[in-house]
């Protein structure tokens, strides 16, 4: 078999894609596109050890469900913020958003 | 009504005195009565007293004083007490105040009409009374402290009674402060004597003291500070400069505070605390020194002073000179025989100036002259007076001058002896050059000789009873007087310090007083009598000797340079540091520090959602690494 650390490096190095993503992009959207990646990568990390811990329970896999879920859940809220954004300010820039400030 | 009510005696002006503070003006007349009233009533009330305490005295036996009073504060081995003992010296002493304070008062219904602070005039006055009558009762330093301080606030309310005129006020601040130089001393030397006698009543440190419990250094020192407070509020050299300023309050005020009550307090503290000063060596040389010194300046600048008021303030400060000498002769019978006699004659000398400034609105005697004509009655007693105070028999002056002529001679060395009796002829010389200018020859303003009249009743027959008194007080020495009046003898067998003394003579003595007298007042007119040339050729041929006593000899002066240059410049300091350090730096610093850092930290707010998300991302890396630091 695979050893298990290829799993966890992969989802480890998806995972630092994803937060570099969040941290550079600009365009809203795109963040989100890199907080999904953040989110299966973390998805991939449970379902490895799961199979390779404790193969007749489903611990890993079930909470990978939860995972998918939650991120269906949570765009649909994100991309609903994105628009509306849009509509007030014809921008999907995120560096242009920064009236909450001093 | 005995000895042990002797508290009624301050209570009661007290009492007054709070009521007329807080309701006086509602009051008819602005209770003028009420204060007249309330010190009549001390007054009555001490006679019963003093009836009390001669029956004592004539039950034979040790006499102990009555004792009156409650604990205010009590723990532990500290307690505060509201103490009165009544004994003879408090006798003498409230006889003074409260006569003299009745006069005054009685005297102030006509002098003060239609002042603007009528009301708190006689307010002021009910708690001078108060405040006084506790000092000369109190069986305890600290009470004692506290009435002083007490007479010294209701001095400087006095004096400022006039307060929109800047020399008054400048005048009243002047009084304050010096006093409180000597104020501190006082208070020092009370608390090292609590320290180590372990308590404040009288009785019990002359105990302490007698039983050599007191270490010698240390009782000096307590003394010569104690001796401080008495100079201080006595107006002995070098405090003497408030006295003669003092002159800006009403007249009966400088009758009452700075002749009579107030300026004898220190004479007081002395006779009282007289076996501590006995019991350090050499005391009582200083206190004699003190004396000596403010006897000669005040007699020589009474001398060359041209108002009235200001001449008999000298005469005032001459006196407290000698009665610091009879004190420091030790004798505490001769000191209150002075105060005694003092009183009556020195009142009545400012009273009667009082009633010729009232009269004529002026106070340089070189306007006046010839006023005896337009007022004879006040011309009359204010001669006898100031006969008085030169000491001419059979005036009262006369007799406590032999006294301390007598105690001088017995006690001290023949200088001190000497100089005694050459203040006596520089006495008797101004004090009728005083006469001459205001009262005999010709007018030398016709605008004042025009309005000179006598004063109204309050003020004229108040000054006639205390020219009856300064006739006749003198004779309580003789022992005859005394046992007439119910005391076991004369007035030396009823004040004293150690064992009473029968009147006595010593013939020299008594005649070369009596020569040296007549002699000032001979040499009194001869200067002065008539247009007074003679003095104008004398003031010429001496002009800078002249011109240094006129000018208090620069001593006012030197101390404002002190105070300009030493005293400000510290209290600039002073103030700098305390606005520049304590403020700015130690108040205001942690603020303004707080503000800035507030100031730096708030540029972290950008409000730009990827910055967070940076932070927020490092913040978690860092924490990682930590925990797996420390997990390995």
């Amino acid at each position: 078999m695979i050893p298990l650390e290829h799993f966890l490096v992969v989802s480890a190095v998806l995972f630092s894609l994803g937060v570099y993503g969040v941290l550079v992009r600009r365009n809203a959207v795109l963040i989100l596109m890199s907080v999904e990646l953040m989110l299966n990568a973390a998805s991939i990390n449970m379902v490895a050890f799961a199979a390779y811990t404790s193969p007749e329970r489903f611990i890993g896999i079930i909470f990978a469900i939860f995972i998918i879920i939650v991120a269906a859940a949570e765009v649909g809220l994100a991309l609903g913020i994105i628009l509306r954004l849009f509509r007030n300010r014809r921008t999907a820039n995120v560096d242009e958003v920064d009236q909450l400030k001093w | 009504m005995g000895m042990e009510q002797a508290w009624l005696i301050p209570a009661i002006p007290a009492a007054t005195a709070a009521v007329l503070i807080l309701v006086g003006k509602y009051l008819p007349r602005k209770g003028d009565w009420l204060s007249v009233l309330a010190i009549s009533a001390s007054f009555v009330i001490f006679l019963f007293v003093l009836k009390d305490l001669a029956d004592a005295l004539a039950s034979g036996g040790e006499f102990e004083p009555g004792r009156s009073g409650t604990d205010w504060v009590a723990f532990a081995d500290f307690k505060l007490r509201i103490g009165f003992a009544f004994d003879q010296l408090a006798a003498v002493m409230v006889t003074v105040v409260s006569f003299i304070s009745l006069m005054v008062q009685v005297y102030s219904l006509g002098y003060m009409k239609g002042d603007s602070r009528y009301g708190w005039y006689f307010a002021v006055q009910s708690l001078f009374a108060a405040s006084m009558l506790t000092l000369v009762l109190a069986d305890n330093l600290l009470l004692l402290y506290f009435a002083w301080e007490g007479v010294g606030i209701c001095s400087y309310l006095l004096i400022g009674h006039y307060h929109e005129k800047q020399s008054a006020a400048e005048a009243a601040k002047k009084a304050f402060v010096t006093t409180r130089l000597g104020d501190v001393g006082l208070l020092i030397g009370t608390i090292l004597l609590w320290r180590s006698v372990g308590t404040f009543d009288l009785s019990e440190i002359f105990a302490a003291v007698r039983a050599g419990e007191v270490d010698q250094a240390y009782l000096t020192a307590s003394v010569i500070l104690l001796l401080l407070g008495a100079m201080g509020k006595s107006a002995q050299f070098p405090f003497h400069v408030w006295l003669p300023d003092a002159m800006e309050g009403p007249t009966p005020v400088s009758a009452l505070i700075h002749a009579a009550t107030m300026v004898v307090a220190g004479v007081y503290l002395v006779a009282r605390t007289m076996p501590l000063f006995e019991a350090a060596d050499g005391t009582l040389v200083i206190v004699t020194v003190v004396g000596l010194i403010t006897t000669f300046l005040s007699a020589t600048m009474g001398l060359v002073m041209t108002d009235i008021k200001k001449v008999v303030a000298y005469s005032t400060l001459n006196s407290l000179g000698l009665m610091f000498v009879a004190l420091g002769s030790g004798s505490v019978t001769v000191a209150m025989l002075y105060v005694f006699t003092h009183a009556f004659f020195k009142a009545l000398l400012f009273l009667a100036s009082g009633s010729v400034y009232h009269a004529t609105d002026e106070l340089e005697i070189t306007q006046m002259g010839g006023l005896a004509r337009r007022m004879p009655l006040t011309a009359t007693v204010f001669t006898l007076g100031a006969m008085a105070m030169a000491g001419l028999p059979p005036l009262s002056g006369f007799w406590n001058k032999d006294e301390l002529l007598l105690t001088v001679f017995d006690n001290q060395n023949v200088v001190v002896f000497l100089l005694v009796l050459v203040s006596v002829v520089i006495t008797a010389l101004y004090m009728t050059r005083l006469v001459l200018l205001v009262f005999a020859g010709e007018p030398r303003n016709k605008q004042i000789y025009e309005h000179a009249h006598e004063p109204v009743p309050a003020m004229k027959w108040t000054t006639v009873l205390l020219g009856v008194l300064t006739v006749f007080a003198g004779f309580v020495v003789f022992d005859q007087i005394g046992r007439l009046m119910g005391f076991p003898g004369g007035f030396g067998k009823f004040v004293f310090s150690e064992e009473g003394e029968a009147f006595r003579v010593n013939a020299g003595v008594t005649a070369s007083s009596i020569v040296l007298v007549l002699a000032g007042i001979g040499g009194g007119f001869y200067f002065w009598w008539g247009p007074a040339l003679r003095a104008q050729a004398a003031a010429q041929a001496i002009p800078r000797l002249y011109d240094l006593v006129r000018n208090k000899f620069y001593i006012d002066d030197a101390y404002q340079w002190v105070i300009n240059r030493v005293v400000l410049v510290v209290a600039a300091a002073v103030s700098w540091y305390d606005r520049a350090v304590v403020n700015d730096t130690g108040v205001n610093g942690p603020a303004d520090l707080t503000r800035f850092g507030g100031f730096l930290l708030k540029f972290h707010e950008t409000g730009r959602m990827p910055n967070y998300a940076l932070v927020m991302t490092a913040g978690i890396v860092v924490l990682a690494v930590i925990a797996f630091l420390v997990g390995t």
